[in-house]
C-alpha cells in the first residue's frame, strides 16, 4: 500500500503540472534545450572554440547559420556547447547546495535543541549575504572556473534550502500521525523516511524548481562579469560579454546568446510557477 | 416631490415582482416575489443555498449586471432598482437601506480604524465633517450600546470583541437612518450568549426609528418571535409567504412543516426530525416541484411546478397545501 | 510591540555578528600572504617580520577577529592596494549613495509601474490587459538585468539617442541631470520588480477582493474606485512589503550586475573590479557592507509591515 500511494501522489502531482498550459510550454521549451545540450557534439556544425580570424564578426550566413563572433568563433556551436555549460551548472549547484540544505535542515528540524539553534543561525548568516555577492566573494577566493562556479553558487543555495525544509519538517513532526507513529514504537529513522521527507519532498522540488533558474541567471551573470567561467569557454555570460562592445556593428554576438538566456529563464519561470501552482499551493506568491 | 403623500402610504417600502437572477446559466433565484410594508418585518427563511443572502445583495445593489442576470423587478419607494444607474444606487446604499452582514469580524475592514468606516456614510451621505462627524459618530456607538464610545473610535475592529463588532456593524448599517435594514443572520456568528442581547438590539432600534427591517434566519422558530411576517425560500423559489405567529402554528408546505418540525422550542419535549435528503444543487434541479424528492406527500402532480397561490392573508406553493 | 521590536533588533545584532564573523574569515581564507602583497615582490626577512607583528598577525584569532572589528566599527578599513584610497570613503562615501540612488529610483519606478498594472490586470481578470500584463511580468520577471541593460543601451540610447548610455553624474550635485543619467539604468533594475510588483499586486487584490468587508464598504455606499484603492489596496499593501522584502536579494543582484553595464560607481561596480583585481580587501569591506545593508533593510520592512498591519502594531 505504502507504495501505492506514493505513486499515485507523485502521478498526481505530474497530472497537476501538466494541467496548467504555461507549464506545459515552460517544460517543452526547457526539454528542448536539454536536447539540444545533450546532443551538442552531434548537432554542432564548428569547433566551439575553433578561433578564425579571417572569418570573424559574420552576420548569419549558410557556413555560420547564426554567424560568427569577433574572434571568429562560431556563434551556433557556442550557443549549443553554452546550453550545455549552463545548463550543468544550474543543474549541478542547486543539486549541490540541495543535498546540503536539506540535511542541515532535516538535521536541525529533527535534532532541535541547541543543535537547531546552532545551524540556524549559521544559515541566518549566509541568507545576511545576498547569493550574488556570497558567490563573487567565494570566487574571489577560489578563482574563476566551472568547478569553483558551481560551488559558490551552491553555497549560495545551501540557506533557503535548509529552511524551507526546517520549517516543514517542524509542521510535520506537528502532524497527529507521526506522533501516532512515536507513539507506536516506529523507530525515529523510519519515520523520517516514510513520512517526514515524502512530506517535505514537495517543498524542496519546489525550491529546487525556483533555483535552477537563479542558478543559470547567475551563473551566466558572474560570466558576463568576468568573475565565472574563463574564456574562450563556451558561456552565454561570456559571449554577452564579448559582443557588448559590437552591439551597433554585430547585434548578433550578444543578442543571439541573450535571446537564448532569456527564453530558457522564462520557460524554467514558467515551469517552476507550475510547480509550485501544483505541489505547494499555500505558498502563494510569497516566496 | 412629485407624489403626492397619501400615495406613499399605500406603495409598500419594498416589493420584489417575478425576480430571477441568473448566475452564468445557474438560476440561483427563480421568481421570488414578496412585498414589505412600512414599519414592518419580515423573514427570509431556508436552509443554506436557497437564496436568502442572494435577495439581501440583490436588492441593496451588490448583485449586479454584469456579473449575474436580472429579471423582474425590485421597487423600492416606487422606485424601480433592476435597471438604476449605479451612482444613483450608491445614494441608496448605507444611506436609505442599511446592511448588517452576518460575520462583522470578516465585514470589518482590518485595516482601518472602527472611527475611520463609521465616518464614511456619515460624510458621504449626510455631508458630515470634522468634530460634528465624530460628535454624531460616538452617538451612534452609544446607541449600539458600546461603552466608552470616543475610545472606540480609535480601535482597530481586532481590539473589540465579536459581540462588539456587530454592534459597530449595526451602529454602521443605522448611521443614516435607513428606511429599510437588512439583516443577514447577524447572530449565527456570535456567541449564544449575546445572540439574543443582539437581536433585541437591532429590533429595538429599527421600532424605533418606525423603518422596516428584512431578516435572513435560518430559524423558523426565531423568525417566528422577531418578525411580522415570513419567507420560506427553497431552491431559489418562495415555496410559503405567512404572517409570522400562523406560520409557525400551522405551516402549510411540507417544507415548511418540515423546518418546524427540526425547530426547537425550549420547555417542550419533542422530537426533532430531519429532512431526509438534501437540498438539490441549482444546477441540476428536479422538473416541477423542486421539493418534491424529499417530501413524503408528492405524487405524480408534483412533476408540474405548483404556482404560489395567495389567500389573500397567505400564499403558498404546492398542490397538496 | 516593544517586545517584538527588542526581539527582532536582538536576531539582527546576532546576524550582524555572523556577518562580520564570515566576513572576517573570507579574509583569512584568501589566498595570498597580505604581507608580501603589501610589500610587492621586493623585501626582506627583517621588513617582512616587522610588518607582520605590526598588523598583529601574530596573535592568536580571538584578538586580530576583535582588533578588525573595532577598526571596522570606527571606520578604519584600511587602505586599497590599487589606488592607495581610504576604502571607507570609497565604499561608504562614494560607491553607496550610487547604488542606493539606483535602488530607491528603480524602487519607486517598479511601484509606479507595477501596482497599476497588477490591479489592471486583477480588476481586468481573464481579458487581454490582463494576459499581456501577466506576459510582461513574466518575461521581466526572467529576463536577465545585463542583457536587458544592453538592449536598452542599444535602443534607446544608440539608436535613439534619448539618454546617455555610460556613466554617471551624482544626483546629489546636479539632481535633473543626476536622474537623466540614471534613468535606464533604473528603467533596467526596475523591469525585473515590476513584474513581481504586477503579480503580487494582482494575486493579493483578488483575494482581498473576496473579503466581505469589500463587500460592506460598498454597502455603506462607497465608489467601486475608491473601494479598490483604498480598502482593498490598504490590504495589499502588506503581502506587497512581505514580497519585497523577501526579493531584496534579487534587488541587489540586478544592482550589481546594472551598475557594471552602465558603468555606474557603485557598490556592485566596486566588488566586481576588486574582485577581478583580488583586492581581498576592497571585496570583504563590499561584502560586509552589503550584508549590513541587507540586514538593516530586512528589518526595516519588517518593521514596515507591523506598522502597517494593525494586529501586530497595537499587539502588546
Amino acid at each position: 500500500m505504502p507504495m501505492a500511494t506514493r505513486r499515485s501522489a507523485l502521478a498526481e502531482g505530474w497530472s497537476a503540472v501538466w494541467a496548467q498550459r504555461s507549464a506545459r510550454w515552460g517544460m517543452g521549451i526547457v526539454l528542448a534545450y536539454v536536447l539540444a545540450a545533450l546532443f551538442a557534439p552531434w548537432l554542432a556544425t564548428h569547433d566551439p572554440v575553433h578561433q578564425a580570424v579571417e572569418a570573424s564578426m559574420q552576420p548569419p550566413s549558410a557556413a555560420h547559420w547564426l554567424g560568427t563572433d569577433s574572434f571568429g568563433q562560431d556563434i551556433y556551436s557556442r550557443l549549443l556547447y553554452g546550453a550545455r555549460l549552463a545548463l550543468a551548472i544550474g543543474f549541478g549547484s542547486v543539486l549541490l547546495g540541495m543535498v546540503a540544505g536539506v540535511a542541515l535542515g532535516l538535521l536541525a528540524g529533527l535534532a532541535g535543541g541547541r543543535t537547531e539553534w546552532a545551524i540556524m543561525r549559521v544559515v541566518d548568516g549566509l541568507l545576511a549575504f545576498p547569493e550574488l555577492i556570497l558567490a563573487m566573494a567565494f570566487l574571489a577566493v577560489l578563482g574563476p572556473g566551472v568547478d569553483n562556479l558551481v560551488y559558490a553558487l551552491a553555497l549560495s543555495f545551501v540557506g533557503p534550502f535548509a529552511r524551507t525544509v526546517r520549517s516543514d519538517v517542524l509542521q510535520v513532526r506537528a502532524q497527529p500521525y507521526v506522533e501516532a507513529a512515536r507513539l507506536m514504537g516506529v523507530p525515529m529513522r523510519e519515520i523520517v523516511v516514510r513520512h517526514v521527507l515524502l512530506n517535505v519532498a514537495p517543498g524542496i522540488v519546489v525550491q529546487a524548481g525556483i533555483r535552477v533558474s537563479i542558478a543559470i541567471l547567475l551563473e551566466s551573470g558572474l560570466s558576463f562579469l568576468g568573475v565565472g567561467v574563463a574564456p574562450p569557454t563556451p558561456d552565454w555570460g561570456l559571449m554577452i560579454a564579448e559582443g557588448r562592445a559590437f552591439i551597433t556593428m554585430a547585434p548578433w554576438i550578444a543578442g543571439i546568446p541573450g535571446v537564448a538566456l532569456a527564453i530558457l529563464l522564462v520557460a524554467l519561470n514558467l515551469l517552476a510557477d507550475g510547480l509550485r501552482d501544483a505541489l505547494d499551493p499555500r505558498s502563494g506568491e510569497a516566496r | 416631490m412629485d407624489h403626492p403623500a397619501v400615495a406613499e402610504e399605500d406603495v409598500p417600502l419594498l416589493s420584489l415582482q417575478a425576480f430571477s437572477l441568473a448566475r452564468g446559466k445557474v438560476d440561483v433565484l427563480d421568481n421570488v416575489a414578496f412585498e414589505l410594508g412600512r414599519g414592518q418585518t419580515i423573514g427570509l427563511i431556508g436552509e443554506s443555498g436557497a437564496g436568502k443572502s442572494t435577495i439581501a445583495l440583490a436588492i441593496i445593489g451588490l448583485l449586479r449586471p454584469p456579473e449575474v442576470a436580472l429579471r423582474g423587478s425590485i421597487r423600492f419607494d416606487g422606485v424601480e432598482l433592476t435597471g438604476l444607474a449605479e451612482a444613483q444606487y450608491r445614494q441608496l446604499r448605507g444611506n436609505r437601506i442599511g446592511l448588517v452582514f452576518q460575520d462583522a469580524t470578516a465585514a470589518l475592514n482590518p485595516c482601518f480604524t472602527v472611527g475611520a468606516q463609521l465616518a464614511e456614510p456619515l460624510s458621504r451621505h449626510l455631508g458630515l465633517r470634522g468634530n460634528e462627524r465624530r460628535q454624531r459618530s460616538i452617538e451612534l456607538l452609544e446607541s449600539v450600546g458600546i461603552g466608552e464610545a470616543a475610545l472606540r473610535l480609535d480601535a482597530f475592529p481586532h481590539e473589540l470583541s465579536g459581540g462588539m463588532q456587530q454592534r459597530v456593524m449595526i451602529a454602521m448599517a443605522l448611521a443614516c437612518d435607513p428606511q429599510l435594514l437588512i439583516a443577514d443572520e447577524p447572530t449565527s456568528a456570535l456567541d449564544v450568549t449575546i445572540q439574543a442581547q443582539i437581536m433585541e438590539l437591532i429590533l429595538e432600534r429599527v421600532r424605533a426609528r418606525s423603518a422596516s427591517a428584512i431578516f435572513v434566519l435560518h430559524d423558523l422558530a426565531l423568525a417566528a418571535q422577531v418578525c411580522d411576517r415570513v419567507v420560506v425560500l427553497y431552491a431559489g423559489q418562495v415555496v410559503e409567504v405567512a404572517p409570522a405567529g400562523e406560520l409557525f402554528a400551522a405551516p402549510r408546505h411540507p417544507y415548511t412543516r418540515a423546518l418546524r418540525a427540526c425547530s426547537i422550542e425550549l420547555g417542550q419535549e419533542q422530537v426533532l426530525a430531519p429532512i431526509p435528503g438534501s437540498v438539490p444543487g441549482l444546477e441540476d434541479l428536479p422538473a416541477g416541484c423542486r421539493f418534491a424528492p424529499r417530501c413524503d406527500r408528492a405524487s405524480a402532480q408534483c412533476a408540474q411546478t405548483p404556482p404560489l397561490v395567495s389567500d389573500g392573508i397567505r400564499s403558498v406553493a404546492c398542490w397538496h397545501a | 510591540m516593544p517586545n517584538r521590536f527588542l526581539a527582532q533588533v536582538g536576531q539582527t545584532a546576532l546576524v550582524l555578528f555572523f556577518v562580520s564573523v564570515a566576513s572576517f574569515v573570507f579574509l583569512k581564507l584568501a589566498p595570498g600572504d597580505p604581507v608580501s602583497l603589501m610589500l610587492g615582490s621586493d623585501y626582506n626577512k627583517d621588513s617582512y617580520d616587522r610588518l607582520f607583528t605590526e598588523l598583529g598577525l601574530d596573535r592568536p584569532w580571538m584578538v586580530q577577529y576583535t582588533t578588525w572589528l573595532g577598526n571596522f566599527v570606527t571606520g578604519d578599513w584600511g587602505r586599497s592596494f590599487v589606488s592607495n584610497e581610504d576604502i571607507f570613503r570609497l565604499a561608504v562615501m562614494q560607491a553607496l549613495p550610487v547604488t542606493l540612488c539606483l535602488a530607491a529610483y528603480a524602487m519607486v519606478l517598479a511601484l509606479l509601474v507595477g501596482i497599476p498594472a497588477g490591479v489592471l490586470s486583477a480588476l481586468k481578470r481573464d481579458t487581454w490587459m490582463d494576459l499581456c500584463a501577466t506576459g510582461v511580468a513574466v518575461f521581466g520577471n526572467a529576463f536577465p538585468s545585463f542583457y536587458l541593460g544592453i538592449v536598452l543601451i542599444w535602443v534607446f540610447g544608440v539608436g535613439l539617442g534619448w539618454f546617455p548610455t555610460l556613466g554617471f553624474v551624482a544626483p546629489w550635485e546636479d539632481p535633473l541631470e543626476g536622474l537623466w543619467y540614471l534613468t535606464l539604468p533604473a528603467i533596467t533594475l526596475a523591469a525585473w520588480y515590476i513584474g513581481l510588483i504586477a503579480r503580487v499586486t494582482r494575486a493579493s487584490l483578488l483575494d482581498v477582493l473576496g473579503h466581505s468587508y469589500i463587500l460592506a464598504a460598498r454597502a455603506r455606499g462607497e465608489g467601486a474606485t475608491r473601494v479598490v484603492w483604498v480598502h482593498a489596496m490598504r490590504n495589499v499593501l502588506m503581502p506587497l512589503t512581505t514580497t519585497l522584502g523577501l526579493q531584496l536579494g534579487g534587488m541587489l543582484r540586478g544592482a550589481v550586475m546594472t551598475e557594471v553595464v552602465f558603468a555606474l560607481p557603485g557598490l556592485g561596480m566596486m566588488i566586481t573590479a576588486a574582485t577581478l583585481n583580488r583586492e581581498y580587501t576592497v571585496v570583504q569591506a563590499g561584502v560586509m557592507l552589503s550584508g549590513l545593508l541587507f540586514v538593516l533593510v530586512n528589518l526595516m520592512v519588517d518593521q514596515l509591515y507591523t506598522w502597517l498591519d494593525p494586529r501586530l502594531r497595537r499587539l502588546a
